[in-house]
């Protein structure tokens, strides 16, 4: 026989069919369905392959934990690997495969890996792939020759390369209360929080609020436990100040009651909505965290114990329970506690035979004995299943007399006829997020679980999660953590009444029931009890090295179901209590969470960017866009088919020949205003600006405190206490929080405001032969002439109807003005200038052209400024005053700043003409085959129109005596080796003639 | 409003600014975006002690008495004032040439005066999801009791920052830096599209 | 991580920028005390435990905060702002400045 759907009875509705497929078979299924109960009630026993020995598994568990039935959902190219067929939710058109097995989940091949079972004990790959070659099958080499067989033969799922289509968004949310996990305990926490007034929010992993409600059969108030469940959701979610948050774990629990939450919005649809997420990040900054997040209950380790059919006793439970599924239909029961009577009971009610119930306990009480009965189940006091028979499904186990006091088996074994074997080894409150939050979790040697530690942020627990496993209990702790969290009046009040079936909730100090054969602990990563012990032999005594060498507890379910087991087993081999050998920490995510939630908007289209009043412009008129930090900037406008080399080269010939104008929005701009303002650029900058006459402009350096160049651009004198300050576009920020802390922090009794202006500016920069002619062609209201606007002056004037501010610097060496007007006149009075410019031949030019111009010129940039260099480094040391202190002027003197062989800034010439590349050593002697001996490096090169070379800037030690020198460009990597010029860095025009006038 | 002498700014979202009903709007628009366009916006900052003047000085110029208090505000649907830092406000204004208003009453003595009329875009956004569209952005509380009407926060998107007015229960505007501007309106209605949006 | 912001009141900790060691003590501009000023480009304190440190609030009203936060708990015990004549949010400021002179 095997597992069936039962006539009535869950959450499932049977009126609503749904068609899925797993591994190309076409399946029904019902609304409310899992992929595991849909499948399971059409008799599916195998799911999986297991890690390493690619064993047959079947379902272990109902939920979240399950460690054996990992599926890949796909969606059109996009696979999903690892999802526990558990947490799948059907849909029509839900495609599902199985993991791990090859060719097919039913005839695997490397189930041969089974056979050589001792071969890949605990630390094999350590044992055979780490450290020197000792024979030929050993060490480091070895392991890159067989490791492509070995990832394909082990392991889980794998990941799709397919672009993932779907939305994912992040949400942030602020409440009083957030309750995790929605059993009696939370829902009665969200009610009396709720009731307070307190902003709540209620989240939990499934897609049904209600918990163990939804399954237990127990009743409250007089409903059933599920009809409770359901009025308390209903009331909950009439709330204005309630937020449910169904199918949503909440999986980190960061500092100051931060925590992360992954809700999965759209999975279970045939199609999201429109706009709508397939998944949801939540960062949730909650006053107070109720954790009501339950109990996952334990395997029992014995031979055989990970065979199809064998289950934990309470996920039978919720099959039956909630989903109208029969695991078996003859079933028998494995236990170390009473709360497997109760599953015994279920599945009786819902149809099965319960055989036997074997448990290792030799007293029972009368209770549990009542409840054997009314499951019409033998019981096997004192007895352990020691074997478990079958295939690709259950069909038989083995009992034996056991003695809990010795683990000694006695006597004959037993054969029993079952196709399902449900065992419980005590229950394990789910502590994960407590342990995040930060204190270490206490053993408690009753209820043989680790339990939350003594909250170290504001965190109230309720329910199982403490270690309170009945219903009664759940009820009142959640009423109380809810009055607590939301920080209420603790008033009397009738609570709930729950009738439930009795038991103890302490289970018997057995974990493993050591007979012959393979005994899992970890299903996930195929870890044996031996394995465990093997481990201990070879000296992995911390819990730690334990973890590490055994794998135990590291896969995707993170050891919900074996870490304590596995903890046991290793106390007993140390001969100490498990207390004593620990536990390790809890660390997030508690289940795995989508990269794509992470990445939410950040990646793709909607990543911020930056663009220029005149982008669109730009766009219109053939540049092609270069990314210059967040920024989109021109590098050249090229014209049908031209090389990036002939477009610049064409521009900046012709800049240098009529005219050229360039976008220069991105330039940092910051308002620096204030009565103290002159003065405090006298400390920021290495020169003077008190002495600046106002509508005038002056170039200006920055270093850092330890002395180092820092920034440079020119500063505008726009009124007595009104300065406009540029810096470079890479830099503005910097330059930002730079002025802002010491104006904070240092001198906080200057009076100095400081604002980024960056936007409210578009600046273009036309320079040229002609550019004079071409501004005052176009500007009104004042005059460009040398009088009026001399080098460095400003002026203000109109453009095409538009208030312009004219400033006569230059960056290409050229006569250059910039034209500064609002930003939302940017795009016009930019047209306005290329228009005016048509008879003069002027030209756009990109970045390309402009780093061109600048380099013939010897302008540093940050290439040069690259944090290592000095003002003196870069021949700017004529600005360095000697009058006044300034920020780094202390430092700058000291003797390795001053050294006569730092870097300094040379020109190269090549002496091949043929072109450099940027990062490119400079050497004295070429030596292609063993390249040695840098004295620099280049740091920015171009072909230069103006000089008909390939030139480049580059930083050389003891520069500049080296100029009229030769030396070499040596650059293995792209085999570029010749002889170079080391010349001034001033190319071009070095008298600067031609930018005067 | 004074009349414009100069053309029509540009607004930096245009290519991306699509008059009418998108994403799942048809289970209805739960969401209105707009660029409010005002003629002026201005930041003044005040001297430490100076804070007062300033405030008087706001009032004299815009009518709007501001309330006590961090990011304290208020709007009467043509001027928008708030705090935005210590000492600092925003001053938006549908009609141009506030920067000079102001220039003529906050003296050196009290403070400075930045016209950011070019620098900033002002981005409405309104409708009963509002507030579930800007959590998706913004790691602060817009619930009302957290952020009452007429406040303003200073915070930031990734690298975007902002600055945000409440102007009634389901109104906020955002103040970004134009340089910004398309890609975070680009963003918005992108997060809007889940439930309906409109753009006026 | 949160920091409560005098003036925005709390926020993640994405919204601030950490700007060093908050016990440096910056030599007067024209000293020429070289050990001040080595001690202060370069020493800093690594306390387990306390840490007076100083964060911009770049992410929100850029204001610069002293801030006393444990370095193995992560706990902060204080936030001020490192000007003395800022106004925070009405007593929650004043608060939290009063917190952070007793401990000084």
């Amino acid at each position: 026989m095997s597992p069936r759907r039962a006539d009535t009875g869950g959450r499932i509705d049977r009126l609503k069919t749904i068609r899925f497929t797993f591994d190309g078979t076409a399946y029904t299924g019902h609304a409310g369905d899992t992929l595991a109960s849909a499948l399971l009630a059409k008799g599916v026993t195998l799911y999986g392959r297991s890690f390493k020995y690619h064993r047959p598994r079947g379902l272990l568990t109902a939920g979240v934990e399950e460690p054996n039935a990992l599926v890949t959902v796909l969606k059109g190219e996009v696979r999903e690997p690892n999802i526990p067929a558990t947490m799948v939710e059907i849909h029509d058109g839900l495609v599902a495969i199985s993991q791990n097995r090859f060719p097919s989940l039913a005839w695997d091949i490397n189930a041969v890996n089974q056979l050589g079972g001792n071969i890949l004990s605990a630390g094999f790959y350590y044992k055979t792939f780490m450290g020197p070659v000792f024979g030929p099958l050993k060490g480091t080499r070895f392991w890159m020759f067989c490791e492509h067989f070995i990832r394909r033969a082990a392991g889980l799922g794998s990941a799709g390369t397919a672009k993932d289509p779907a939305r994912y968004e992040r949400m942030n949310a602020f409440c009083d209360v957030l309750v995790v996990g929605s059993g009696p305990a939370g829902l009665m926490a969200a009610r009396t929080a709720a009731d307070q007034g307190a902003r709540v929010m209620l989240a939990d992993l499934e897609p049904l609020f209600g918990g163990s409600a939804n399954w237990s059969e127990e009743s409250i108030d007089g409903a059933p436990a599920a009809d409770w469940a359901r009025r308390a959701v209903a009331q909950l979610a009439g709330r204005d100040n309630v937020r449910l948050l169904p199918r949503t774990t909440v999986w980190g629990y960061y500092d100051n009651n931060t925590l992360a939450a992954l809700e999965r919005v759209s999975d279970h649809k045939d199609q999201p909505g429109k706009g709508e997420p397939r998944h949801r990040y939540w960062a949730i900054r909650a006053k107070s965290v109720v954790l009501a997040t339950g109990a996952f209950e334990r395997p029992l380790v014995f031979p055989g114990n990970d065979r199809p059919g064998v289950m934990l006793a309470h996920a039978a439970e919720r099959y039956a329970n909630e989903f109208g599924v029969l695991p078996g239909e003859r079933i028998a029961l494995f236990t170390n506690n009473d709360s497997a009577y109760r599953a015994a009971v279920a599945l009786k009610k819902a149809g099965a035979a319960v055989v036997a119930i074997a448990d290792v306990r030799p007293e029972l009480s009368p209770e549990i004995r009542k409840l054997a009965a009314e499951a019409e189940a033998e019981i096997f006091a004192g007895h352990a299943v020691v074997a478990t028979e079958g295939g690709k499904a259950l069909s038989g186990l083995k009992l034996q007399r056991f003695d809990m006091a010795n683990g000694a088996l006695i006597g004959d074994a037993r054969s029993i006829h079952a196709d399902c074997l449900l065992m419980s080894g005590g229950w394990s409150p789910t502590i994960h997020l407590a342990s995040q939050a930060g204190a270490k979790a206490e053993w408690n040697a009753a209820r043989q679980a680790f339990l939350p530690p003594k909250p170290t942020q504001s965190w109230i627990g309720a329910g199982a999660f403490t270690g309170s496993f009945s219903t009664a209990e759940a009820i009142a702790e959640g009423r109380a953590a809810g009055l607590a969290a939301a920080g209420g009046p603790s008033a009397p009040s009738v609570l709930p009444v729950v009738e439930a079936v009795p038991g103890d909730p302490d289970p018997a100090p057995v974990f493993e029931i050591r007979a012959k054969g393979k005994s899992f602990v970890d299903f996930q990563h195929d870890v044996t009890a031996e394995d465990v012990r093997l481990a201990h032999r070879e000296g992995f005594v911390s819990v730690e090295h334990l973890k590490r060498y055994t794998t135990l507890g590291m896969a995707t379910d993170q050891g919900k179901s074996s870490n304590v087991p596995g903890l046991a087993i290793m106390a007993e081999a140390l001969g100490k209590p498990i207390p004593e050998v620990g536990t390790t920490r809890f660390r997030p995510p508690f289940a795995p969470v989508s990269i794509g939630s992470l990445a939410a908007e950040r990646f793709g289209d909607l990543k911020p960017e930056r663009l220029t009043p005149m982008h669109d412009w730009h766009l219109a008129n053939s540049a092609t866009m270069y990314s210059a930090g967040l920024w989109y900037r021109p590098m050249i406008y090229g014209h049908a088919g031209e090389t990036v080399e002939q477009a610049y080269v064409r521009e900046a010939k012709a800049t240098r020949e009529s005219a050229g104008i360039v976008d220069v929005s991105t330039l940092g701009k910051i308002a620096v205003q204030g009565p103290d303002a002159a003065a405090f650029l006298d400390r920021v900058y290495t020169n003077m600006f008190s002495t600046l006459a106002v509508g005038k402009a002056r170039y200006g350096l920055m270093l850092r405190e330890d002395g180092l160049a820092f920034d440079d651009g020119t500063t505008w004198r726009l009124g007595e206490q009104d300065f406009l300050m540029t810096t470079t576009t890479a830099n503005a920020g910097k330059v930002m929080q730079h002025l802002e802390y010491f104006l904070d922090v240092i001198w906080p009794e200057l009076k100095v405001h400081v604002t980024s202006v960056t936007d409210e500016w578009a600046g273009a920069a036309i320079g040229g032969p002609k550019a004079r002619q071409i501004l005052a062609a176009c500007v009104t209201g004042t005059s460009v002439d040398n009088a009026t606007l001399p080098f460095m002056g400003i002026v203000r004037g109109e453009l095409s109807g538009v208030p312009v501010m004219i400033c006569r610097l230059s960056f290409s060496g050229e006569m250059a003005f910039e034209v500064y007007s609002g930003a939302g006149h940017g795009a016009h009075v930019w047209e306005a200038l290329v228009e005016a410019g048509k008879p003069f031949g002027l030209v756009t030019y990109g970045l390309e052209a402009l780093g061109t111009m600048r380099i013939e010129k010897g302008h540093v940039t940050g290439a040069e400024i690259d944090g290592r260099t000095t003002a003196r480094d870069l021949h700017l040391d004529w600005m360095l005053s000697k009058k006044k202190p300034f920020i780094g002027s202390a430092m700058m003197d000291r003797e390795g700043l001053i050294a006569s062989d730092r870097l300094e800034l040379v020109g190269l010439i090549a002496l091949d003409n043929l072109p450099f590349n940027g990062g490119a050593h400079i050497v004295e002697e070429v030596d292609e085959a063993n390249p040695h001996g840098s004295i620099g490096h280049i740091t920015a090169c171009c072909y230069s129109p103006a000089l008909g070379r390939h030139i480049a800037l580059a930083l050389v030690k003891g520069g500049k005596a080296r100029q009229g020198t030769r030396a070499h460009v040596s650059d293995p990597l792209r085999n570029r080796f010749g002889p170079v010029e080391i010349v001034s860095n001033h190319f071009f025009d070095p008298d600067g003639s031609r930018m005067h006038g | 409003m004074v009349e414009r002498q100069s053309p029509e700014p540009l607004s930096p979202l245009e290519p991306e600014f699509h008059v009418g009903s998108h994403g799942n709007f048809e289970h209805g628009v739960e969401i209105i975006l707009t660029e409010t366009r005002p003629g002026s916006i201005v930041q003044l900052a005040a001297w430490p002690g100076e804070e007062k003047k300033l405030i008087a000085a706001i009032r004299t110029v815009t009518g709007l008495a501001l309330p006590d208090g961090a990011g304290g505000g208020l709007s009467d649907g043509v001027k928008s004032v708030f705090g935005f830092a210590p000492g600092k406000f925003t001053v938006a204004d549908e009609a141009e040439g506030l920067a000079a208003a102001f220039a003529k009453v906050v003296t050196p003595a009290i403070g400075t005066v930045t016209d950011l009329s070019h620098g900033r875009i002002a981005i409405r956004i309104a409708g009963p999801k509002a507030e579930w569209v800007l959590a998706k952005f913004f790691a602060i509380d817009f619930a009302l009791p957290a952020f009452p009407v007429g406040a303003g926060r200073s915070t930031t998107h990734h690298d975007i920052f902002a600055q945000i007015q409440r102007t009634s229960a389901d109104q906020f505007d955002i103040y970004v830096f134009r340089s910004f501007a398309r890609s975070f309106w680009k963003a918005l209605c992108h997060a809007s599209e889940e439930v309906g949006y409109e753009v006026q | 991580m949160l920091i409560t912001c005098p003036y925005c009141g709390p926020r993640d900790v994405i919204e601030f920028t950490y700007q060093g060691d908050g016990n440096r003590e910056r030599p007067d501009s024209a000293s020429q005390n070289f050990e001040a000023w080595n001690a202060y480009v370069y020493d800093r304190l690594n306390p387990a435990g306390d840490h007076n440190e100083i964060w911009q609030h770049s992410g929100g009203c850029r204001a610069h905060l002293r801030v006393v936060r444990n370095t193995l708990t992560h706990e902060i015990s204080s936030v001020a702002f490192v000007r003395g004549d800022h106004q925070g949010r009405g007593d929650h400021g004043s608060a939290a400045r009063r917190k952070a002179e007793d401990k000084a």
